[in-house]
């Protein structure tokens, strides 16, 4: 369970996550959508205590992650936006890295690892150092980090940036059956069509502040919009007034 | 369609521009702390600067004392001077350009933008210039400085030394340069590079061990000399007449005495020269370039088993588990897995290796240098061997700063693997410390155990020796771990930038400020055991040795505590670069 609970974070005079409060049940998979600089990634780093809220907090499965950061991060998975991995490490060691981290026993890491290479096929790559893998590679073995160490919360920041199409299908297929294990998933997105297709609420956020929540048919419903005749992308745009950009593109 | 006609100059002002408007950019989004920290320490480095100043005025007022053979030393020293640097910026523009050169996250960029590759050369030798040298520069100008107010030059001697100072410290970047480019081009296959980057370490070791062990301050102790004339011959002869070091000490030479003909001679032979060198340099680039950057792209192959056997790592890890208390992992086995995380980055950075040489060089010539001092009494060296903890500290103060320093700031971009994993930011300083107290406790117990034992120092020196640097090292360990958490810089793109910022800076600082304290609480017992040992009855107070212990107590505590708490407040804090 995740559970934001008012949560703001300023950098000087810019207002960057503005008075959030959000909780995603256990099982759930919630999308986080908004426009490039809406503060989804500064929120899925005040989610994990990689930097501290100006005000407000969230308590991860109960636990403050301001104030009981370890237990807290013990539950959590975080696949960031960029997958910065350690170049001098290969595959199959970070990932023994991460399991270490995390406590995860040794004899699970060695029965699980190599399962996990395989299954994202990167297997014959397991003993090649990192700065040979390619962004997408990179983006497949933090996944399987996450999967390393069972995380009851888990944060996704564009998680599918860079997958081939089979590695994208398969990570979705991942995460919905972590979800149905009880995992709570906050997943930031910019592809609407996974948004619509695998999460059971989305929240769309710009200039920091949350200014919808629920389910794709509720959000159709607030709006004006029949259920099912308006695809989540038309919503997304005319939501965030995007749709602006049609008077732009007479002058390119 | 872009502008495909650009002409030369255009693009050389636009990559100029970018860089300028990036400075503008940093400077102009300085915050109010920002601007008071960055002016603390252009204080701090100006009062440094001020320090060497004085320091050079004393040492050249005295030389210019000497009667005859004054002006004559004074020369020399400033070619030594002059030789010294060009070597530091050679070696630095060595180590420096292989990222600058071909790793620079612009590179991707400028390389598929419509730039001529010359240009795009051109545009990362500048930058190499300016990283391998300013710090460099800065240090020598002091000197410079000084010279001309011992001698009342005016104005014009400084303006040439400035203007001269550019094509000899580009000449000696131009050097470096030139032998990475050679490198990348001729070994396009990484482990190939890797075996002749380390060779090349070993040589340049090697060589500087062999320059020491030929004991060249045997030429300027006049006593070495048979004749005078032999000693006067030797002062008037080139330090390295093909040197651009020695070009330049004659054209300042030449210009303060009046003799402009060798002056223009030799400002043009230095300026030939660099322009000349550069040239090549870049015609080179034209034609290496492409194929090293292409080969830099490639990543090293490791062929590394990827199965996760029961290794003794595994079981080491699991033993220290034990010890912390958590046998199923917790904090201990993160801090166990972190240990073996450095050690496997740092073994298979190659540059660590070179860099691993360099400092067995150094321990040899050390101790070759304590070998050969000149002491005649017991008394005499036993003194030496106690302000030899000076030297020590120094020269750990110096590793620390090339290893301890950087330590978390080379988590680099992935700091978000243990930023967001069950570890405390305690935990991860503390690991960072362990990792960089063990060699270090090794190296300094080598560097005052032998020089103890070469020297003869008694009982009561050895073992204060002794017991004082493993104080300093721990103590250097920390400020290090601590400073470095102050001012970590995770957005770099090689470990120099690390060293040569103002954290790098303040750390240096304060470290040889905690080394010359140390060595001052421990004056009054070391005062009275010299009492002693000269056959003085009750020599010892055991008030002002007490006062001592306690003293030293405080400067370690506040030396070790202050940065580093200070370091985990900011870590924990820590937002960004």
């Amino acid at each position: 369970m995740i559970e934001i609970l008012g949560l703001s974070k300023r950098f000087g005079d810019l207002t960057a996550v503005s008075e959030l409060n959000l909780t995603v049940r256990p099982g759930e998979i919630y999308g986080f959508l908004g426009p490039n600089g809406a503060g989804k990634t500064t929120t899925v780093k005040l989610l994990t205590g990689l930097i501290q809220p100006t005000s407000g907090t969230a308590r991860i499965c109960g636990f403050d992650i301001q104030r009981q950061t370890l237990e807290a991060k013990r539950r959590i998975g975080l696949v960031p936006d960029e997958p910065f991995v350690y170049p001098k490490l290969t595959g199959a060691e970070f990932l023994r890295f991460v399991g270490d981290l995390y406590g995860v026993p040794h004899e699970n890491q060695r029965r699980r690892i190599p399962e996990l290479l395989e299954m994202f096929e990167l297997g014959r790559w397991g003993g090649e150092l990192l700065d040979t893998y390619s962004h997408g590679m990179r983006q497949k073995l933090v996944i399987a980090a996450i999967l390393l160490h069972e995380p009851k919360a888990l944060m996704l920041d564009e998680p599918l940036v860079g997958l081939d199409p089979k590695s994208a299908r398969m990570a979705k297929d991942i995460f919905k059956k972590i979800a149905s294990r009880g995992c709570a998933i906050f997943m930031c997105t910019h592809v609407l069509e996974i948004a619509e297709r695998i999460c059971d609420r989305v929240g769309i956020m710009i200039e920091g502040r949350l200014i919808a929540s629920g389910t794709i048919d509720e959000l159709r419903r607030s709006h004006g919009s029949g259920a099912g005749d308006v695809h989540l992308e038309d919503l997304f745009l005319r939501m965030t007034g995007s749709l602006e950009y049609a008077e732009l593109l007479k002058n390119l | 369609m872009p502008n495909s006609s650009r002409t030369s100059e255009g693009i050389a002002a636009l990559l100029l521009r970018r860089k300028f408007l990036s400075l503008q950019n940093r400077v102009l989004s300085m915050t109010l702390y920002e601007w008071g920290r960055n002016t603390a320490f252009l204080l701090m480095g100006f009062w440094m600067l001020a320090g060497l100043f004085y320091g050079f005025l004393r040492v050249l007022r005295y030389l210019s004392g000497v009667e005859l053979i004054g002006g004559l030393l004074i020369w020399k020293l400033t070619a030594m001077s002059l030789l010294t640097t060009f070597s530091m910026v050679v070696l630095s523009s060595l180590i420096i350009s292989l990222t600058t050169l071909f790793y620079s996250s612009d590179l991707r960029y400028l390389m598929r933008a419509p730039v001529p590759l010359r240009w795009v050369f051109w545009d990362k030798s500048l930058e190499t210039v300016f990283f391998s040298s300013w710090m460099i520069a800065l240090a020598i100008f002091p000197y410079f400085l000084a010279l001309g107010r011992v001698y009342h030059y005016g104005w014009g001697f400084y303006a040439v030394f400035l203007l001269l100072m550019v094509p000899f410290l580009v000449l000696a970047a131009v050097l470096g340069m030139g032998f990475t480019l050679t490198l990348m081009y001729c070994f396009p296959s990484s482990r190939t590079r890797d075996v002749v980057w380390v060779l090349s370490s070993l040589s340049v070791g090697v060589l500087y061990m062999l320059l020491r062990f030929s004991e060249p301050e045997r030429l300027i102790r006049p006593d070495a000399l048979q004749l005078v004339s032999e000693y006067l011959q030797y002062l008037q002869a080139p330090t390295a007449p093909y040197a651009p070091s020695w070009w330049l000490s004659q054209a300042l030479a030449g210009y303060a005495g009046g003799r402009m003909s060798l002056f223009w001679t030799q400002a043009a032979l230095l300026t030939g020269a660099a322009a000349a060198a550069y040239g090549a340099l870049l015609w080179l680039a034209g034609r290496m370039y492409a194929r090293g950057y292409s080969g830099a792209q490639e990543g090293r192959r490791a062929y590394r088993s990827a199965s996760v056997p029961p290794t003794m790592e595994y079981r080491l890890t699991r033993l220290l588990c034990r010890w912390g208390g958590d046998p199923d992992g917790g904090e201990s086995g993160a801090a166990a897995a972190l240990f073996w995380k450095d050690r496997k980055c740092f073994f298979r950075d190659v540059k660590h290796w070179s860099q691993i040489l360099l400092v067995g060089a150094l321990i040899g010539v050390y101790l070759f240098s304590i070998h050969r001092l000149p002491l005649d009494t017991p008394d005499l060296k036993s003194l030496v061997c106690f302000l030899n903890i000076g030297i020590a500290g120094f020269v750990l103060s110096s590793l620390g700063l090339r290893f301890t320093f950087p330590s978390i700031s080379l988590e680099g971009r992935s700091f978000w693997v243990v930023r967001g994993a069950p570890l405390g930011i305690e935990t991860l300083m503390l690991e960072k410390f362990v990792f960089s107290l063990a060699p270090m406790l090794v190296l300094s117990t080598v560097l005052v155990a032998v020089s103890n034992h070469l020297l003869g120092a008694d009982r009561f020196i050895s073992w204060l020796t002794l017991i004082t640097i493993w104080l300093t090292t721990w103590t250097l360990a920390g400020m290090g771990v601590g400073f470095g958490a102050i001012f970590p810089r995770f957005h770099v793109e090689n470990i120099h930038q690390i060293e040569s910022s103002a954290g790098g800076f303040v750390y240096m600082a304060c470290a040889l400020a905690y080394v010359g304290a140390t060595v001052a609480a421990e004056a009054w017992p070391v005062q009275m055991h010299f009492q002693e040992r000269l056959g003085r009855l009750h020599a010892w107070d055991w008030r002002y040795a007490g006062l001592s212990v306690a003293l030293l107590a405080v400067i370690n505590l506040v030396a070790f505590v202050v940065p580093w708490v200070l370091g985990r407040r900011c870590l924990q804090r820590y937002e960004g670069d």
